[in-house]
């Protein structure tokens, strides 16, 4: 007799699905450009390893038994605050080189709006260009 | 000595005309750029008016970027100086000199002016001042840095300073900060006395939290100091 299953058949069943079409969104949004590989890369590693996890429930006992987690359930909750927090922080990260990026350009902008005051107020001292 | 005067400006379109004026009078010849930090009470066209360069930032950048943008254009215009002048009429133009003056005897590359080494003037609400001197005991222990006015923002970077603050300035309160940054990059770094005033319009916005929240803040920026910047990764590329 083999003992009960960690996971029922039907709830792993559903969380794999959800798990692989939210895969299936990621891919979807890397091959249209919606989201760059570097941005995409803390989502699939992730929700690769939820799969695992998924797929193989005792990856996941053994873990949380080696680590010292009694209840099983609670190794997921963990792991799923773990798998939040990474990408909550990739996506920081993203969001700081964004404003880096923003800061330089406005100051370029700047600085070629002033550039441009400066040639076009020239120009028209020198009166219209001859045709 | 080629020197540039920076005015960060947000929202100060009361205060700019005798700011400005004051500045031809005390300081003719100085060049000056006012950088409009996204304001939108038509700062910029009063500058303009006024006939100093102007630097719009389309987008509200705060201090730290506003002030960065000064110190690109001074390396753009080849400065030898750039001095940072608050917008809002705490800094007397009358004191530019005193603060180019050991620029020009090549005794510092930032001179900070500080509102402590001499008595009277404006010297801020003893809360704030409690914050001052501890940010200058704390900038002491983790650089070795001596400096009675941190958080002054009438100072004047020479050529190596500029060239540092143009690639690397911190964002939000960037004055403490980059001071330990100039003298972490070998800059010498040197206090003359100044005499500050209220501000000429509108209210500081400091009260207890925010004062509080400025400290942990800045307390920890120089305690993370940036990572030293790496060689030839912000090369100016254009003439």
């Amino acid at each position: 007799m083999s003992p009960a299953p960690i996971l029922p058949p039907s709830l792993q069943l559903l969380a794999l699905a959800v798990l692989v079409s939210f895969l299936a969104w990621v891919v979807r949004l890397l091959r249209t450009h919606r989201l760059s590989v570097r941005d995409s890369l803390a989502w699939l590693l992730t929700t690769l390893a939820a799969i695992a996890a998924t797929a193989f429930p005792s990856l996941l006992v053994g873990v949380a038994q080696l680590v010292g987690i009694h209840v099983p359930s609670n190794a997921v909750f963990a792991a799923g605050l773990v798998y939040v927090a990474v990408n909550t922080l990739s996506l920081t990260i993203s969001g700081s080189s964004t404003a880096a990026a923003t800061r330089r350009l406005t100051q370029e902008c700047a600085l070629l709006r002033a550039e441009v005051a400066r040639l076009s107020a020239r120009v028209e001292r020198r009166g219209p260009d001859e045709p | 000595m080629k020197a540039l005067v920076v005015i960060p400006a947000y929202n100060e379109a009361a205060a700019l005309p005798g700011l400005l004026a004051a500045l031809r009078r005390d300081a003719p010849g100085v060049d000056a750029c006012v950088v409009d930090d996204g304001s939108r009470d038509g700062t910029a066209e009063v500058a303009a008016r006024a006939g100093v360069e102007v630097l719009r930032l389309a987008v509200n950048l705060g201090i730290g970027g506003a002030v960065q943008a000064g110190y690109l254009l001074a390396r753009r215009r080849g400065a030898d100086a750039a001095v940072q002048l608050d917008g809002d009429g705490q800094h007397d133009p009358a004191e530019l000199e005193a603060l180019l003056a050991p620029l020009r005897r090549g005794e510092a590359d930032l001179v900070v002016g500080s509102r402590f080494l001499r008595g009277g003037g404006f010297r801020s609400s003893p809360g704030r001042r409690a914050g001052i001197r501890y940010l200058s005991w704390f900038l002491r222990l983790r650089c070795g840095v001596r400096v009675t006015d941190p958080t002054s923002g009438y100072r004047a970077a020479g050529r190596a300073a500029i060239e540092l603050f143009a690639d690397a300035y911190p964002s939000d309160y960037p004055e403490p900060e980059s001071i330990a940054l100039a003298h972490r990059a070998g800059l010498r770094v040197l206090e003359v006395a100044v005499t500050m005033r209220p501000r000429s319009h509108g209210a500081s916005s400091i009260d207890l939290p925010r004062t509080l929240y400025y400290l942990a803040r800045v307390s920890l920026a120089l305690l993370f100091l940036p990572a030293r910047s790496r060689p030839g990764r912000s090369v100016e590329v254009s003439p």
